[in-house]
């Protein structure tokens, strides 16, 4: 029992990142039908920026944090001009097979530029260290990483819920046309879209520093399978969906590479695949409702 | 008049073939060879994808399997049982067969296999299938790697013979090449070209959308699975990674560029992309230029030309160079009379 709660408890680290990682997902997902394997690539650039800044250039922890998320930002909007903007109203075949060559592109721009050896994410002595409860141990960074992934998702719901810019973005994933012929400025819902789904990249590129200490940048690869997958389980648009798959996917994971024999560890990729033909055979729409709501 | 004409067309095509054997150096006739096996691919991979509106991301895990289901029968009995002690079944273990069945029984292999584990995702739509497939080909090469027993995990296969040559690659694409162009007219290929654009028309005419699926996804994993067959004698190595997404965003870059559809417009992509990869592979180890200045190791830089390349093809010319045209003597004289007289 102890062995449960404490794999749970380390898998929550996991299941943050990949909840950060689907909620901007499910967000691009849902207005324009977009699967964005580039998304990977955008939090690797953030984890990129935040390393050159704090390693490189010896900066301290908050600026490299705020590097994280401009570079991400900064990145996100640079593919959605160059790259989706022209295919506006392309297929979503199209639309994925640009966003698998940019996200190569972007990979191995990075891998020729600072090669995809392990770097260094220093973080600050205040969030080393753990608390015990009995038997179990609970790192500090554990806690915060995932008191910042229920705020940054409180924020995120109130934003698509409760303001004009939100409504808009639930309108156009009802039906852009009919968003556009009511007045809703498209282009503009479009860039605020990518812009939080980048920074929330980028917040999941600083939880990936903190959580492992190193970043790499073949990083993204995996994430974003993960990411695309939990937003599939969490229904489509919906961002309260994806932060709860997410964590059900990291937790998941962790359990499943847990509960295996020590030989078949590398089987660990598997997991998420298996909850995806589970998914489409049995309820391909989501455990929750699809749609931003 | 019209059989002449394709007789002779062969025996030229024979002795062409004959001629570029015996005179091309060693590196132009890789270079041949893998534009061939590319053009397998290609043409393989565009029945699905361009035809049936199937678009699969999985031919990667089907090369697996049939190129490993080939392996095992081809490998030397001094290698696969002395050495690595693969956890074969003995009728395999102990006996080296020549290449036809193993090219015949590797390609049906990965057929079956590609069609029992494509029915679930044959019932998925669009981008949904894609994805499906996408995942086949991740659980193909994470399970390869995971039963070394049996595949040796990722250090992968040593010691092929070496039995791919022109006659084999070239023979089996013209073979190929000419299937489909007979396919396109016949009743079969009419049937998939209406399910691609339409899937209700289609079925309204009285198609059978699932059977005519698994007839699309076969015969193109079929050829497919051959095509990794030939291009693992070729290469004489195999590990399950050298099939994940990098080879099949290669093949979908070829058809992408050849224009969706066209069988001649595959062919094209695959000589642009063969000859563009392996012409800049020298360059991405550096070089120096006759001392004056050094280019540095570029790892990468055709991944990276390639991905921008076919961001910009997307954008400006979604169609490709031949749209779903094709090159024909009929096309060829109305484009050379275009030429003569422009209006």
């Amino acid at each position: 029992m102890d062995y449960f709660l404490q794999q749970v408890i380390n898998s929550l680290g996991w299941g943050s990142l990949n909840a950060v990682m689907a909620a901007g997902y499910t967000m691009t997902f849902g207005i324009i039908g977009l699967v964005n394997f580039a998304h990977g690539e955008v939090m690797m650039v953030g984890a990129m920026a935040a390393f050159w800044l704090m390693v490189v250039l010896k900066l301290p922890f908050w600026m490299g944090c705020l590097g994280a998320m401009a570079g991400s930002i900064a990145v996100g909007l640079l593919i959605e001009r160059l790259a989706f903007k022209p295919l506006r109203g392309a297929g979503m075949i199209t639309l994925f097979i640009t966003s698998l060559a940019a996200s190569f592109g972007i990979r191995t721009l990075l891998i020729m530029l600072v090669t995809d050896k392990l770097k260094p994410f220093p973080i600050p002595d205040y969030l080393r260290g753990a608390i015990l409860l009995g038997d179990i141990i609970i790192f500090k960074k554990t806690i915060l990483i995932l008191v910042l992934t229920f705020l940054a998702g409180a924020a995120l719901i109130y934003f698509v819920k409760n303001t004009k810019t939100g409504t808009a973005m639930r309108a156009m994933s009802y039906d852009p046309e009919i968003a556009g012929t009511m007045g809703v400025n498209t282009e503009r819902v479009i860039i605020v879209t990518f812009a939080v789904a980048s920074f929330l990249a980028g917040m999941a590129a600083i939880f990936w520093g903190i959580k492992f200490g190193s970043v790499r940048c073949s990083m993204g690869v995996i994430i974003v399978v993960n990411a695309f997958i939990a937003s599939v389980l969490g229904g489509i648009g919906n961002v309260l969906g994806a932060i709860v798959a997410g964590f059900i996917i990291g937790v998941g994971e962790t359990l499943f590479v847990a509960y295996l024999p020590d030989q078949l560890v590398g089987l660990r990729p598997l997991f998420v695949w298996i909850v995806f033909f589970v998914l489409l055979i049995f309820k391909p729409s989501g455990l929750f409702r699809p749609n931003i709501k | 008049m019209q059989k002449l004409k394709n007789i002779i067309l062969l025996a030229a095509a024979v002795g062409l073939l004959y001629f570029l054997d015996r005179c091309l150096p060693g590196f132009w006739l890789t270079l041949l060879l893998l534009f061939g096996i590319n053009s397998i691919l290609a043409v393989a991979l565009n029945i699905t994808n361009g035809w049936a509106n199937l678009f699969s991301l999985g031919h990667g895990g089907i090369m697996l399997v049939g190129g490993y289901t080939a392996a095992f029968m081809t490998l030397p009995v001094a290698f696969k049982r002395d050495l690595l002690d693969l956890a074969l079944p003995g009728f395999l273990l102990n006996i080296q067969v020549p290449f036809l069945p193993a090219l015949i029984v590797g390609g049906l292999v990965g057929a079956v296999f590609g069609s029992v584990l494509a029915l679930p995702a044959l019932r998925l739509k669009g981008l949904y299938f894609l994805l499906a497939t996408l995942g086949f080909n991740f659980i193909t090469i994470t399970i390869a790697e995971n039963i070394p027993d049996i595949t040796n995990g990722p250090m992968g296969l040593r010691q092929f013979p070496a039995h791919t040559n022109i006659w084999w690659v070239w023979g089996i694409a013209i073979f190929l090449i000419y299937l489909s162009v007979r396919l396109r007219r016949s009743t079969i290929g009419r049937a998939l070209i209406v399910m691609g654009q339409d899937e209700e028309l289609a079925s309204h005419l009285g198609v059978n959308l699932l059977r005519y699926r698994l007839y699309a996804f076969g015969l193109s994993a079929f050829f497919t699975a051959i095509g990794g067959i030939l291009w693992v004698h070729l290469i004489l190595n195999l590990y399950p990674r050298v099939f994940g997404l990098h080879l099949v965003f290669n093949v979908v870059t070829m058809i992408v560029i050849g224009g969706l559809g066209s069988i001649s417009g595959a062919v094209i992509g695959a000589a642009i992309i063969t000859g563009f990869v392996e012409i800049l592979a020298p360059l991405e180890e550096g070089f120096g230029f006759f001392g004056l200045f050094a280019v540095p190791r570029l790892l990468g830089l055709t991944t990276l030309i390639l991905a921008a390349v076919l961001i910009v093809i997307l954008v400006v010319r979604p169609e490709g160079i031949m749209g779903n045209r094709e090159i024909s003597w009929s096309w060829i004289k109305s484009q050379w009379q275009r030429f003569r007289r422009p209006q």
